[in-house]
């Protein structure tokens, strides 16, 4: 107040410089409050989609939905479905809705550190575009959720390794008989005693096989007398093909007796041909013979009744 | 006997001594509480807006609020500057930096800034003001005022009441915005590409309840700051007979305002993280 102003004059200079004030704080106030609002896409077009999932867990409300990692769209709310399904369901920027085509693929991915973040693929972008209020069934690709099953199959698998490498275990057990098998094979026995079992069987084994050597060297002389009896000068081979010559000679003779049989079956025949004739002749002499005899018996009776010593053939009653 | 009867005294004026002081606690806030309606109804009056009581809340809102605005808009912005910086590099060094925004903004303007605000407000404006309010009671001049046909509620507590709700509201919402701005440029560079990932970022911290949260509490922290220092007023002018005793009572409206402001401030982080 060095220039000393009249009261009225600073009173009203003071009154519009904290009309300006007001006038700051109701512009960032307002200013603040538009401006979230529009980031909280109040202004923006959408397109609603919903997305089902088997579990929501990690999705929460504003949280966006990505495609090639810019967002396109914002989850509005989140539903337990009647199904018992969660409904998420989320608006998407008209402006970016044409990303999302009926084979885009949504999925909820969730990291170790982190957010959930729910993404959306579209392999074929030449599809028809997806409609509004489609319902699309989420995939979830969960890095931590695997980790539970994870060290739960890593755990079977120890349980399984420290069973198989205990010492009751059936693989310490084989290899203890791999053991005893080697030390067999470098002992006095060798392969053939660890084979086997011990090394008086082994001793039998060759035992027997010198008797084997020998008996064969005996079925060798066997065979080469076999050789002579068989395939020698005075062998069965040699009988056999004068046998076999000899047999030639009886089957020729056998023929010609045949055709001989056979003529005799030809001259039977005929004979059999002539009584057949004779036969025929004997029919028509039977009839001619018949035809007499008829004739024979006409002349009798004829006679009879013109004989005069005919007898009255009747008989009469007394 | 005499020793025991000396026990017996002091453990009654103990006695009696806590149940005054808490008594006294009550009495206060009760004070505050009343000053709060009477100025509530008050400001929310139309017919308070006379002529000479305009005069005096813009000259209490002005000289209240604008020689302290560029000092703590400059102040929190260096303050600003360190804690983006500091956030920044340590989600940067943990390879969270996609989270560093969100943590930035979280911390300094849904947190820190209205807090600071509100504190630097009470011990610039609102306490002063309040122990200038006790000063003109104690000389009479209020009540020479009352004389002169004046109200001294609507002249002098309404005005300084009103100063210190804007001056919280508004250093908080312009620290914020300078904090935003400095946020952006920290995380994204000079470059204008990353606004819109930066729009989308506030657009999830600020969720409906967050940002409700956000504005009662600042809503809440001008409140206390500017009612608690100036109810002392209304407790009579007993409370000022005493230099010392004026003192004791100037701290303890100052113990109550923090304590107003720690209540606030616990109740709005249960609100936005249970």
């Amino acid at each position: 107040m060095s220039d000393e102003p009249t009261p009225a004059r600073s009173a009203s200079h003071l009154e519009f410089k904290a009309t300006l004030l007001l006038i700051l704080l109701l512009v960032l106030v307002g200013g603040a409050a538009l401006y979230l609002s529009y980031a909280r896409g109040a202004f923006e077009s959408t397109q609603r989609l919903v997305l089902i999932a088997d579990d929501s867990e990690g999705v929460g409300v504003g949280m966006d939905m990505t495609f090639a990692g810019f967002p396109v769209g914002r989850v509005r709310h989140i539903e337990l479905g009647p199904d018992g399904n969660a409904r998420i369901l989320v608006d998407v920027a008209l402006k970016d809705a044409h990303w999302l085509r009926q084979s885009s693929v949504f999925a909820i991915q969730r990291g170790v550190v982190g957010n959930t973040s729910i993404r959306a693929f579209t392999g074929i972008l030449t599809d028809p575009p997806l409609p509004d209020g489609a319902e699309r069934t989420v995939l979830r690709g969960d890095a931590t959720a695997e980790v539970p099953h994870l060290m739960a199959e890593a755990r079977q698998l120890l349980q399984n390794l420290n069973a198989m490498t205990t010492s009751d275990s059936a693989l310490s057990a084989t290899l203890a008989n791999v053991q005893s098998f080697t030390d067999k094979l470098k002992g006095p026995g060798g392969a053939m005693g660890a084979l086997v079992g011990s090394d008086a069987d082994a001793k039998k084994l060759i035992t027997a096989l010198d008797r084997t050597n020998t008996l064969l060297a005996r079925l060798d002389g066997l065979a080469a007398k076999a050789d002579t009896q068989v395939f020698g000068n005075d062998g069965l081979v040699r009988d056999a093909r004068t046998t076999v010559t000899q047999l030639n000679a009886m089957l020729l003779d056998a023929r010609a007796s045949l055709k001989q049989v056979d003529a005799v079956l030809a001259e039977a025949k005929a004979v059999g041909a002539n009584v057949n004739a004779a036969t025929t002749d004997l029919g028509a002499l039977r009839t001619d013979v018949e035809t007499s005899l008829r004739n024979v018996d006409g002349l009798i009776i004829e006679l009879n009744r013109k004989w005069p010593f005919k007898r009255d053939t009747e008989l009469k009653l007394p | 006997m005499s020793t025991l009867r000396n026990l017996q005294d002091a453990v009654g004026d103990i006695g009696r001594d806590s149940f005054r002081s808490s008594l006294d606690w009550g009495v206060s806030w009760w004070h505050v509480v009343h000053a709060g309606a009477l100025v509530m109804v008050l400001a929310l009056s139309p017919s308070t807006y006379t002529r000479s009581v305009r005069a005096a809340s813009a000259r209490h809102v002005y000289l209240g609020t604008a020689p302290m605005l560029p000092w703590f808009a400059l102040l929190s912005a260096l303050a600003s500057v360190v804690i983006i910086r500091i956030v920044v590099v340590t989600a940067l060094s943990y390879g969270l930096s996609q989270y560093a925004l969100e943590m930035v903004i979280r911390v300094l303007v849904l947190e820190l800034i209205p807090l600071t605000a509100a504190l630097f407000v009470a011990l610039r404006a609102t306490v002063p003001a309040g122990g200038e309010l006790s000063a003109l009671h104690a000389s009479g001049a209020l009540h020479a005022q009352e004389k002169a046909g004046a109200d001294p509620l609507r002249h002098e507590l309404l005005p300084r009441v009103v100063a210190g709700m804007f001056a919280v509201q508004l250093l908080a919402a312009v620290s914020c915005v300078i904090a935003m701005v400095l946020a952006y440029f920290a995380v994204y560079g000079f470059s204008v590409g990353g606004l819109s990932g930066f729009t989308r970022v506030l657009g999830q911290i600020f969720n409906p309840g967050v940002s409700m949260i956000f504005a009662l509490k600042t809503l809440f922290f001008g409140l206390a700051v500017a009612l608690i220092p100036v109810a002392a007023f209304l407790r009579g002018p007993q409370s000022a007979v005493a230099p010392g005793a004026r003192a004791s009572r100037e701290l303890d409206s100052l113990v109550r305002l923090f304590t107003a402001i720690l209540v606030i401030e616990v109740v709005s982080l249960v609100g936005n993280y249970y």
